[in-house]
């Protein structure tokens, strides 16, 4: 199993369950700013041009956040990434689905990518106060759903390791406060073991 | 079972999975261009006023379109809108992430809410153009990467094919012809009488 991250990327999420697995697996940099997705090397693994891309061991390709963390978390219940409940198990796609389709894509792309959403540089404030908007609104559904509760759905689940990712960011590249739930969340996704291996290993501790 | 959805809007997706179960379940029309997701009934069902949301029987809300679709068709094995086995559930997922996670936000709502993505009039025009030609670039990488036959996956007809519909939809209404796979596509899932019911709801 090998996985193609950068550096503090939302595939960060996907190297955190790799690490809770505890299973053998490689980790590949591409690196981003240097433009390695858009290299053929790459783009013949992954003609989307993005990670986390998860290279499995019979050479098959699977790509899409939500659908390697629920591949990662089915091939490997011994390591409870995912509720046995299927009512919760939905809930754990909703909210990882809701992390990375609205939070990660529709919030954080504007605020770091603004020129991507608007052609006017005069109109890149604006993005990024938008995206600002979009994820502080998302935020206040993460923080409503983790009260009273540890994890997302109870027991720790792949929706927690996006959760986490996009509050790395906000938290750490942004330098922004967290709601309390949240806070107290990213904190105690951090005092993991398994998290703080994966940080490790990308630099970023 | 409630659907909360717009017309036209990626909730039709919901809609033909509904009909091609065949269960009953009611369908609420909450037009987003009357701000119909924005009212204070819409909110208090999602906050994140989003459609489709689904109201089910024990009272509880179920929201993202990925989500839905999979919870649907798991919860009615009967209806063979996934496969059984995880290689194949794991490939539907991957696809219906990818179109409503890029191919809709980046490529539809770009040409359809330009003014999401620029403050000046004058700019939107551009903001269109670049949806077109992402919507282009997208479809071209679905085509080309096609594994199955009449069916986007190679397991049969699933979900998957419902949310890839409302994407031939919408290629529709902006004026962009698809690839030829994915025309016949379009041809095949219109033959279908679920597809019919959805879309004769929607109009009425």
């Amino acid at each position: 199993m090998k996985l193609f991250y950068a550096p503090g990327a939302c595939s960060i999420g996907i190297h955190l369950l790799l690490e809770e697995i505890g299973k053998p697996y490689e980790a590949v940099l591409l690196n981003l700013r240097e433009g390695a997705q858009f290299k053929p090397e790459f783009t013949s693994i992954n003609a989307k041009s993005k990670v986390p891309t998860l290279l499995r061991d019979d050479g098959s390709v699977l790509t899409e956040y939500p659908a390697i963390a629920y591949y990662l978390a089915v091939t490997n219940p011994e390591a409870k990434l995912l509720p046995a409940d299927p009512a919760m198990a939905a809930r754990a796609l909703e909210l990882t689905d809701f992390a990375v389709a609205t939070l990660h894509m529709q919030g954080f792309a504007r605020m770091f990518r603004p020129a991507n959403f608007a052609p006017s540089e005069a109109d890149h404030e604006a993005v990024k106060a938008r995206g600002r908007e979009i994820y502080e609104k998302g935020l206040a559904v993460m923080d409503r759903a983790l009260e009273g509760q540890d994890y997302l759905c109870g027991e720790f689940s792949i929706a927690d390791s996006a959760l986490f990712y996009v509050c790395f960011w906000w938290a750490a590249r942004l330098g922004h406060a967290l709601p309390a739930n949240v806070a107290a969340h990213y904190d105690r996704m951090k005092a993991r073991p398994a998290v703080a291996r994966t940080m490790a290993a990308e630099g970023l501790a | 079972m409630k659907l909360l959805y717009s017309p036209g809007a990626c909730s039709l997706g919901i809609h033909v999975i509904l009909e091609e179960i065949g269960k009953p379940f009611a369908a609420e029309r909450f037009s987003t261009r009357d701000g119909g997701t924005y009212t204070p009934e819409f909110i208090a069902m999602n906050p994140k006023s989003k459609v489709p949301t689904l109201l089910r029987d024990d009272g509880s809300v179920l929201t993202e379109f990925q989500t839905i679709a999979f919870w649907l068709a798991k919860s009615n094995p009967t209806a063979k809108l996934i496969p059984t086995d995880l290689e194949g559930e794991t490939r539907v997922l991957e696809m219906l992430d990818y179109i409503c996670g890029t191919i809709h936000p980046q490529a539809f709502t770009r040409q359809f809410r330009a003014v999401n993505f620029a403050r000046d009039a004058e700019d939107e025009p551009r903001v269109v153009a670049q949806g077109k030609a992402l919507a282009e670039k997208y479809l071209a990488l679905l085509a080309q990467s096609w594994k199955g036959a009449e069916w986007l996956l190679p397991s049969g007809f699933s979900v998957a094919d419902c949310a890839l519909f409302f994407l031939e939809r919408w290629c529709l209404r902006a004026g962009i012809t698809p690839p030829a796979r994915i025309a016949a596509h379009y041809e095949a899932m219109m033959a279908r009488p679920a597809v019919a019911r959805a879309l004769a709801a929607e109009a009425a």
